[in-house]
């Protein structure tokens, strides 16, 4: 029987899309590239229960056809584009709350619900999942797992990892594993199987439910934006408030060119961008969280030692709101989101490199040099903090790319490469939250060096015939394809 | 009519974009979970047609109608994705995609009967029946109250036309009817695609307007309000379109309206036409405030979720329209209201066709309250 009629017969004509219009919409993500890069896949699929995932794989496994699970779309570096067509398996239809376990602080949910879907249900609670990058409103649980990607509030809660208690997959030969510790938050207890789907880019298996620890919805919120002479100078605030006991919500170093993207509500308002010191070259947006006078407490303390560092609060509101807006709460004027807006002409590409924390005006100096030799214009850097009370950042150096021309685009790719690879020399890491995809599989030795033929053999085990996204992390000809 | 070529820039920024931010409201999309029903996958769908990777299939005209245009998507983005949406309608029908057999209906109807519900012309004169209300003649009134052909030609829907147009009365505001001669605003032609037919239609409606003099037009249907609106910027020459929950509300704020108010809880749903797309918001919470204990729903104002009657959903899709309006209902349960009140008759229609909750028209429970005050 062909791989369509078995699909169509195993899960139902109603959750197979075939009509080639229909498999256009699911060929790209949100990652630069020109139209003509989109990869439709052959086959769409909408899964409703774990037992449809397992039965499409089977049937992929039969016939040896790639299958690539997607949740938004909204990855940065491709990860869920079908690049071998094959099958692609919308998660998104499977968003059902399993369980909320409020006396546990646990969530059981499928992988397709979206973050929001996840705190909407457990808000009534008192309760929040704190991992939220900016495409909450879109992203899946299962695909912030596979992408592991960013969380605003990262320097209190850690990302995806630290939430995740517990993950069902499907894996490349059909077989459903539960990986993790069921209920309780940590296990000295084999091989920690769990933590390899972090960033996996479902490369070992679907993600196809997840337990989730979740965490008190603090009482009050006070959001701040400090300006410093030099970027290192806000590494430097932010190790010594560490120090001081402070238990910071959210931590970013903005350069002074990133502020200018992330406050297009201001912009929109005043006709005009906010006004900054000109001696300002970082911006330190922080956010303190909880119980009013303890929040007030360490907003104060937080400010005194600011001052020992020539540092000044930004005391126009609206920039902060605007910053925050943009970042967090989403609420923009009606008709006036940001990004449409902003990405007429050229839209936002990043590379996302991790160097030591004492590197990172070093590195900041390295990517304007790195953006300019590759002619892109630069929209800045970000350093988000994203390890627990610590002050371990990831890097977003985010430049404009022209997504119609594909000179642009390449050069966009250049540069990331170069980025990446720079971040390795500079005793670092090539990626922190978009993971490998196909961009860095060509290189992903460099990184990894002997122990990569660990990973190869890892992904044999979890995936024989290499069929689960291929060309992601490793290229195809590595996995024996 | 916007040809679809003129809105590849936009649809490019769509793609380059991708932010989906439009998912999360659109009531279709959160049914089905089809990208391609998303206004992300539209655009996008759009733009493959566009650049000829696919031709019109069976899909793409699914994508086109299985839309109420409500205009959630629009709230969370800066392109106008309803335009687009209208666009491809438009542009399927002008490259030789058949209406939809329920949609064609409706078009031969307004072409015939002069509405979309294949009632006579005459039909339009019952809800006025023992009202003694004038009838527009040249020069002889400034104030048209335009009743739409949904209430007029509907009995169930009939007392909400007797009620605005008592409460005008009861404020002592001068106005005319058109009764039987009264056009069909074209709402429901634009937006499933029929532009020649509608636009031909806007023409002859202002020419009518202009020709007995009307200064403002009070409608009481939402659709009739942004669509009349629209054209009087176009073809009006000055003529004013209200809705009558605007024209009310200002009434009840001067005084000129007494009212009492309930202890009853009730919420009120934004019909998209008049919230969303006409921008009226705080007019009917005034007097929802004035007359019950009002609670609102969460998603409301910009945010309020479609009843999924719109923009032929409930005729060519009715299993997901009113998938919609159950969702509707429950938001407006979970309130704790007892009385779902809104003042667009498709919107009353459809929350009336699912069970839960009492669905009444804004202007017949204002009508109640200056009755029991005068008690």
């Amino acid at each position: 029987m062909a791989l369509i009629d078995e699909l169509v017969s195993a899960i139902g004509e109603e959750k197979v899309l075939t009509d080639p219009a229909e498999l256009y919409v699911y060929g790209a993500d949100w990652s630069p590239r020109t139209p003509d890069e989109i990869r439709p896949p052959e086959v769409v699929v909408l899964p409703s229960t774990t037992r449809d995932i397992q039965r499409i794989v089977n049937i992929a496994y039969a016939h040896g056809v790639p299958v690539t699970a997607g949740g938004g779309l909204t990855g940065m570096l491709g990860g869920a584009v079908p690049l071998f067509g094959g099958i692609y398996v919308d998660t998104t239809t499977m968003h059902s709350i399993v369980e909320v376990d409020p006396k546990n602080q646990t969530l059981r949910v499928q992988a397709g619900a979206t973050l929001q879907e996840v705190n909407d249900a457990v808000n009534p609670y008192g309760l929040w999942l704190p991992h939220q990058p900016e495409s909450k409103w879109v992203c899946t649980v299962g695909a912030a797992i596979a992408c592991d990607n960013d969380s605003t509030f990262g320097v209190r809660y850690g990302k995806i990892l630290n939430c995740l208690l517990s993950a069902e997959i499907v894996t490349g030969t059909g077989e459903v594993l539960e990986l993790g510790h069921r209920k309780a938050h940590f296990t000295s207890s084999g091989y920690k199987l769990k933590d390899l789907l972090a960033g996996s880019e479902g490369t070992l298996g679907i993600i196809t439910e997840a337990t989730l620890k979740l965490e008190p919805i603090p009482e009050v919120r006070m959001v701040d934006m400090i300006v410093f002479h030099r970027m290192g100078s806000a590494v430097d605030f932010l190790s010594r408030i560490l120090k001081a006991g402070l238990c910071i919500e959210a931590a970013h170093i903005n350069c002074k060119r990133r502020l200018m993207f992330y406050t297009h509500a201001y912009r929109d308002k005043h006709g005009r961008d906010p006004e900054i010191p000109s001696w300002a070259e970082a911006l330190l947006a922080i956010a303190f969280a909880g119980d009013n006078d303890i929040v007030k407490k360490q907003r104060d303390y937080a400010l005194d030692i600011a001052a020992q560092f020539e540092a000044e609060l930004v005391k126009e509101r609206e920039i902060v709101d605007s910053w925050w807006a943009s970042k967090y709460t989403l609420e923009f004027e009606p008709f006036k989101q940001k990004w449409p807006d902003s990405q007429g002409t050229k839209k936002f590409g990043a590379a996302d490199p991790g160097v030591p924390v004492g590197r990172l005006e070093e590195f900041y100096h390295k990517f304007i040099e790195v953006a300019g030799k590759h002619d892109l214009e630069i929209i800045g850097m970000n350093a988000y903090l994203e390890h627990p009370n610590s002050i371990g950042f990831s890097l977003s150096c985010a430049v404009f790319v022209d997504y119609r021309s594909a000179d642009e685009v390449k050069r966009f790719r250049m540069f990331h490469d170069e980025l990446s690879k720079l971040a390795l020399e500079f005793d670092g890491t090539m990626s922190t939250f978009m993971s490998d995809s196909d961009q860095k599989a060509p290189y992903l030795e460099l990184e990894h060096g002997p122990s990569l033929r660990y990973m190869v053999e890892i992904k044999k085990l979890f995936d024989p015939k290499g069929i689960m996204n291929p060309g992601k992390k490793f290229p195809r000809e590595a996995e024996g394809k | 009519m916007t040809d679809l070529k003129e809105l590849k820039h936009d649809l490019e920024t769509c793609f380059g974009t991708s932010c989906g931010l439009c998912e999360r409201g659109c009531p279709v999309y959160q049914a089905l979970r089809i990208k391609t029903l998303s206004m992300r996958g539209r655009n996008r769908t759009m733009l493959g047609l566009l650049e000829g990777k696919f031709d019109i299939t069976p899909s793409v005209v699914k994508a086109a109608f299985e839309c109420t245009l409500c205009g959630n998507c629009d709230r969370w983005c800066s392109l106008k994705n309803t335009e687009h949406t209208r666009a491809l309608r438009e542009y399927l029908l002008k490259h030789g995609v058949e209406p939809l057999k329920e949609h064609a209906s409706i078009l031969a109807s307004v072409k015939n009967y002069g509405n979309p519900w294949f009632q006579p012309r005459s039909a339009r004169n019952k809800w006025m029946k023992g009202l003694d209300l004038p009838k527009a003649a040249p020069g002889k009134q400034e104030v048209l109250f335009f009743a739409g052909c949904t209430s007029a030609v509907m009995k169930p829907l009939m007392a909400s036309l007797a009620a605005s147009a008592e409460l005008l009365k009861r404020a002592g505001t001068g106005f005319a009817v058109m009764g039987q001669d009264e056009p069909c605003c074209g709402s429901t032609l634009q937006r499933v695609g029929q532009a020649e037919a509608f636009e031909k239609l806007e023409r002859d409606n202002f020419d009518k307007f202009k020709a007995l003099g009307i200064k403002k037009i009070v409608t009481a249907c939402p659709g009739c309000y942004t669509t009349l609106k629209k054209s009087a910027e176009k073809l009006g020459e000055g003529i004013e379109v209200v809705h009558i929950a605007q024209e009310i509300s200002d009434l009840v704020g001067k005084g000129d309206l007494k009212v009492r108010r309930s202890t009853e809880k009730m919420t009120y749903h934004d019909p998209c036409h008049l919230g969303r797309l006409g921008g009226v918001f705080e007019e009917p919470r005034e007097i929802m405030e004035a007359v019950s204990d009002y609670v609102e729903m969460p998603n409301s104002r910009y945010e309020s979720k479609c009843c999924g009657a719109g923009a032929g959903l409930q005729s060519a899709f009715p299993k997901l329209s009113r998938e919609l309006a159950q969702k509707k209902i429950d938001e407006a349960v979970a309130t704790g209201a007892t009385t779902l009140v809104t003042c667009c008759p498709f919107c009353e229609t459809q929350l009336r066709s699912v069970p839960g909750m009492n669905v009444v028209d804004l202007m017949e429970l204002l009508l109640e309250a200056t009755d029991d005050a005068s008690n």
